[in-house]
């Protein structure tokens, strides 16, 4: 290959690499209006209740270095909204957990309702706006406390 | 490559700036193959793959590119947010180590276009890694714990 066409193919390499990461990025946080199944606390071995309201469940694993960040952030979503739960699993020797939840990447956080049931579902870093005006629309209140 | 809790939390943008550099170094690598300059991509790889190997066993946080960071670049910035576990930048050189000797393999037995293959695919993810701060444990890393790859057993799995 001359080195003008290698150059043009590097060139290439390069531009689909950075359309990827567009992708990736703007995919990044997209949250995903769901109806399915209802989990129980015993269902991903949690001894911390749910939320009477609603509760962010997190899938982290220990090499994920965008879980500790989240899991600060949802938990701060948590604890400024009663009836709100966060809870945090680690993933890492739950394969079985992560097959039946269908965790493609983590974090990912699903929003149950007061019953459990899976209302919603976030791949990536969540955004606190986009998470607290779901939490509005399920709990049917305006909490004017948070930003948007 | 275990997530030893004993190694000191490190700068975020040390891995990202170490990732550049590799990004740059693995395009150079694929340029040379596609030109038929074979010896010199194989050797060029090879060396990546060394740095790779560097990486995923003293720790992301000692890489060699990493240490220029710490001593030119790191001082002139402002500090990091917050400082990070270096367990996930580490499994990610891991990542980068065995693509990277695939690449090697492929070169040795006379593959060069298996070569570049290997070396256009990891140049994506340290290019991805650099530019989005993408992070290739929190995807590939559960997809193998999924497979059965990893994290059976009480620890974190050794070399990926």
């Amino acid at each position: 290959m001359n080195p003008l066409t290698a150059l043009t193919v590097i060139l290439a390499l390069v531009a689909a690499a950075t359309a990827l990461g567009l992708v990736w990025r703007a995919r990044q946080g997209r949250i995903a209006t769901v109806s399915g199944v209802v989990i129980t606390p015993t269902d991903v071995a949690s001894d911390v209740p749910f939320g009477r309201n609603a509760t962010l469940l997190q899938f982290s694993t220990e090499l994920c270095a965008r879980c500790p960040g989240t899991s600060r952030l949802l938990a701060g979503v948590a604890s400024s909204r009663p009836g709100v739960a966060h809870l945090d699993v680690d993933l890492t020797h739950r394969a079985d957990l992560a097959n039946r939840y269908r965790v493609m990447q983590t974090p990912t956080t699903l929003i149950l309702d007061g019953d459990g049931r899976v209302r919603a579902r976030i791949g990536g870093v969540p955004h606190r706006s986009g998470i607290a005006r779901h939490l509005d629309d399920l709990t049917g209140s305006n909490n004017v406390s948070l930003a948007r | 490559m275990s997530a030893s809790p004993a190694r000191p939390r490190i700068d975020p943008r040390g891995p990202r700036f170490v990732a550049g550099i590799t990004a740059a170094l693995l395009l150079a690598v694929v340029f040379l193959s596609l030109t038929g300059a074979s010896v010199a991509a194989l050797l060029l790889l090879t060396v990546l793959a060394a740095l790779f190997a560097w990486g995923a066993f003293a720790g992301a946080g000692r890489h060699p590119f990493g240490l220029l960071f710490k001593r030119y670049v790191r001082p002139r910035l402002a500090a990091p947010a917050e400082l990070e576990d270096p367990a996930p930048p580490t499994f990610a050189q891991g990542v980068g180590l065995v693509v990277s000797l695939i690449g090697v393999i492929l070169g040795l037995v006379g593959l060069s276009g298996g070569l570049a293959a290997a070396a256009a695919a990891a140049f994506v993810a340290a290019f991805l890694n650099a530019a989005f701060d993408y992070c290739l444990g929190c995807q590939l890393y559960l997809l193998l714990v999924r497979a059965g790859v990893l994290g059976r057993s009480g620890r974190v799995g050794g070399a990926a």
